[in-house]
């Protein structure tokens, strides 16, 4: 995007391949004209032509930006429109914006992933990043909750992942086939041991599990400083402009999307 | 389709909105730097920096200029006074001491509707802005942060390079003016390239910028120093002009600042008293000079050609994502919002607050809201 300072033009991509993950979850594996260079928990403007353009962090890992990998579950009309999409079909990408996860605070530490649905995405691409340096971090834990068995994404990669990290399941509800843990993500915290004081959680997920989320860890003796969360909220610009994203006055998509809990835990309302 | 929506709504709900549009603005021209204030070069002939210029010599500078710029000036019109393009035919039409006109700057730099991605380029005239009161001219510092930052609006950036800002005194305020409220003055003390102020037979012009010097360029001879009468007119005038505006907001008189006082009022009875009144129109937000909140809309299959509009954050369905979920579902957090991003969250971003007391929004409500009573309001209510 170098011979371009307009921050509204989207480069060319076209969609190379696309994976159903779930009912309403696919990914769409992209190929931008040039390469998209980003840090993991960055994210992008997605346009789809005509539609119109919404953020999305890969979930493909920052050290291959010449293909990349965006999870979308169907929930609005632009992701309707995108999973009716084809492979070669073209969409637009412009970004990357926000700031990333402070992968370098995380060394030495052991790291605890509290996830929720569909924020698995970030997450993996967070994942790969942590596992690219494995011998940096004691520990990397991970509690990922869906709603059901079939709504778990990745699910060709799970025993791949449990090979590499501590990681954990749970469905808020079971079917017959679903012998793992059953009930909210947070359930799970009860279950895993943690060196707490030598952690740091990283929390992605729909708003009420984040909320929940990060007061079970406060609960257990988390320190707001050691909880990293990464928030979402209606985008257009993603440049700090149209300040559709606020929460207060810090702009989601310029000063985060990743903030400790320390950054936001006096202001009013983050969580909706 | 979210956007034709917004359109038809506009003009529905409200006409007054229909004037904040007559705006002119096209795609211009690239320069690349902004106009500073802070370093006035005076080695030029001229080094004062405020002169008298007699009416009819004023009228054949404005004539100069008008061959190279756009000029856009203040024109008495039924239902207000409006920016209007100024030719030489309409030199006497101008006026120039009054108060603001409907329009805000932002009409014309960042208009209702602009395409953003350069497909389609314009050569135009450079604007020239003529009798902007102090209230639009300390607007500007908010677009300017906001558009011309860390990342370049591309389109308000041009346009805004090469616009020229001729300010004028405010002189006799409007009903809803409130600037000596938020720290303002009926005067501009920065922000223009030249600023002019009615005294008798002609016009005191002083000079803010170095684009103002070269404006006044090889015209030595008819610009006069100012005499004492002269610059005594002109503190009287604006003392005058002060006491206007002060006394017609007195019974709003506040203490403490404004972003305290509404900081602290988070929970307070008074947001669910003022928007009760509230029909969501945006015409606040839109009429605001500071407002800027705009959203985007894909109109291309192939070009990748994006449009940008103002938005509205008294709109419910502004900060709606796509799973419905919103920060601000009821009206009166809309409400308290829009106070709060005035008074803190553009102060906290930019240094300055977002609200100049140009009363634009109280003049376009259907509600009859008025943001001074809210503020006073709050003065009382328990937070």
């Amino acid at each position: 995007m170098s011979e371009n300072s307009n921050p509204f033009v989207s480069q060319k991509a076209v969609i190379e391949d696309i994976i159903p993950e779930t009912p309403g979850i696919k990914s769409f594996v992209i190929r931008p004209e040039e390469a998209f260079a980003f840090h993991c928990g960055q994210f992008a403007e997605l346009m789809v032509p005509l539609i119109g353009e919404a953020p999305f962090a890969p979930s493909s890992p920052c050290y291959e930006p010449e293909q990349l990998i965006f999870t979308v579950q169907n929930v609005g009309y632009m992701t309707s429109v995108l999973h009716e999409m084809k492979k070669g079909d073209m969409v637009g990408i412009r970004g990357p914006y926000g700031n990333g996860f402070p992968l370098s605070d995380l060394y030495g530490k052991e790291v605890l992933l509290l996830i929720g649905g569909v924020g698995f995405p970030p997450a993996r691409a967070l994942l790969y990043s942590l596992l690219k340096e494995k011998e940096r971090f004691p520990r990397i834990v991970m509690c990922y909750g869906a709603r059901s068995p079939q709504d778990i994404v990745y699910k060709y990669q799970i025993d791949d992942f449990r090979k590499e990290i501590d990681l954990h399941i749970t469905v808020d509800s079971a079917d017959k086939n679903w012998n793992g843990p059953v009930g909210v993500v947070t359930t799970l915290l009860d279950q895993v041991s943690l060196n707490i004081p030598k952690t740091r959680a990283v929390v992605i997920g729909p708003p009420i599990m984040m909320k929940f989320g990060t007061l079970k860890l406060l609960e257990i003796g988390f320190k707001p400083k050691d909880i990293i969360l990464s928030m979402e909220r209606k985008m257009y610009c993603g440049i700090g402009q149209c300040r559709h994203c606020m929460v207060d006055h810090l702009f989601i998509c310029k000063d985060g999307p990743v903030f400790t809990y320390d950054q936001l835990k006096n202001l009013p309302d983050i969580w909706e | 389709m979210q956007l034709s929506f917004r359109y038809i709504s506009f003009h529905f709900i409200c006409s007054y909105l229909h004037a904040l549009f007559r705006t002119g603005a096209d795609p211009g021209f690239r320069v690349n730097q902004f106009f500073s204030v802070s370093k006035l070069e005076r080695s030029h002939a001229l080094s004062s920096a405020q002169y008298y210029i007699g009416k009819a010599q004023w009228a054949s500078l404005l004539q100069e200029w008008m061959d190279k710029h756009r000029v856009m000036a203040p024109v008495q019109q039924s239902g207000g006074l409006f920016f209007q393009p100024a030719g030489p035919d309409m030199l006497s039409d101008i006026v120039y001491d009054m108060a603001r006109a409907v329009q805000p700057l932002k009409s014309f730099l960042m208009p209702p509707l602009d395409e953003v991605t350069g497909s389609s380029p314009v050569e135009e005239k450079p604007f020239l802005f003529l009798n902007v009161k102090a209230c639009d001219i300390k607007a500007l510092s908010i677009l300017d942060s906001a558009l011309n930052g860390e990342f370049r609006e591309p389109n308000y950036c041009r346009r805004r390079e090469k616009s020229i800002i001729i300010g004028s005194d405010c002189t006799q305020p409007w009903d809803t003016c409130f600037c000596t409220m938020v720290g303002g003055k009926p005067y501009p003390e920065q922000g223009f390239d030249l600023n002019l102020t009615k005294i008798w037979d002609g016009f005191v012009i002083e000079v803010g910028s170095d684009r103002g010097w070269s404006l006044l360029e090889g015209h030595d001879q008819i610009l006069k120093v100012l005499v004492k009468e002269e610059a005594t007119a002109l503190d009287k005038l604006r003392k005058e002009s002060i006491k206007k505006v002060e006394q017609q907001n007195k019974s709003y008189e506040i203490k403490t600042s404004l972003k305290s006082l509404v900081s602290r009022n988070w929970e307070s009875n008074a947001w669910k008293k003022h928007a009760e009144t509230c029909v969501e129109c945006g015409a606040c937000n839109h009429a605001c000079p500071t407002c800027h909140c705009y959203f985007l809309d894909d109109v291309t299959r192939e070009a990748f050609v994006k449009l940008r509009g103002w938005d509205a954050c008294m709109y419910s369905g502004y900060a709606v994502t796509a799973g419905g979920g919103t920060p601000r579902p009821r009206l009166v957090e809309r409400f308290r919002n829009r106070y709060f991003c005035k008074f803190k969250y553009l102060d906290d971003n930019y240094g300055t607050y977002g609200c100049t007391g140009c009363g634009r929004c109280i003049e376009g409500c259907q509600g009859k809201i008025d943001m001074r009573e809210t503020l006073y309001d709050l003065t009382n209510s328990k937070g």
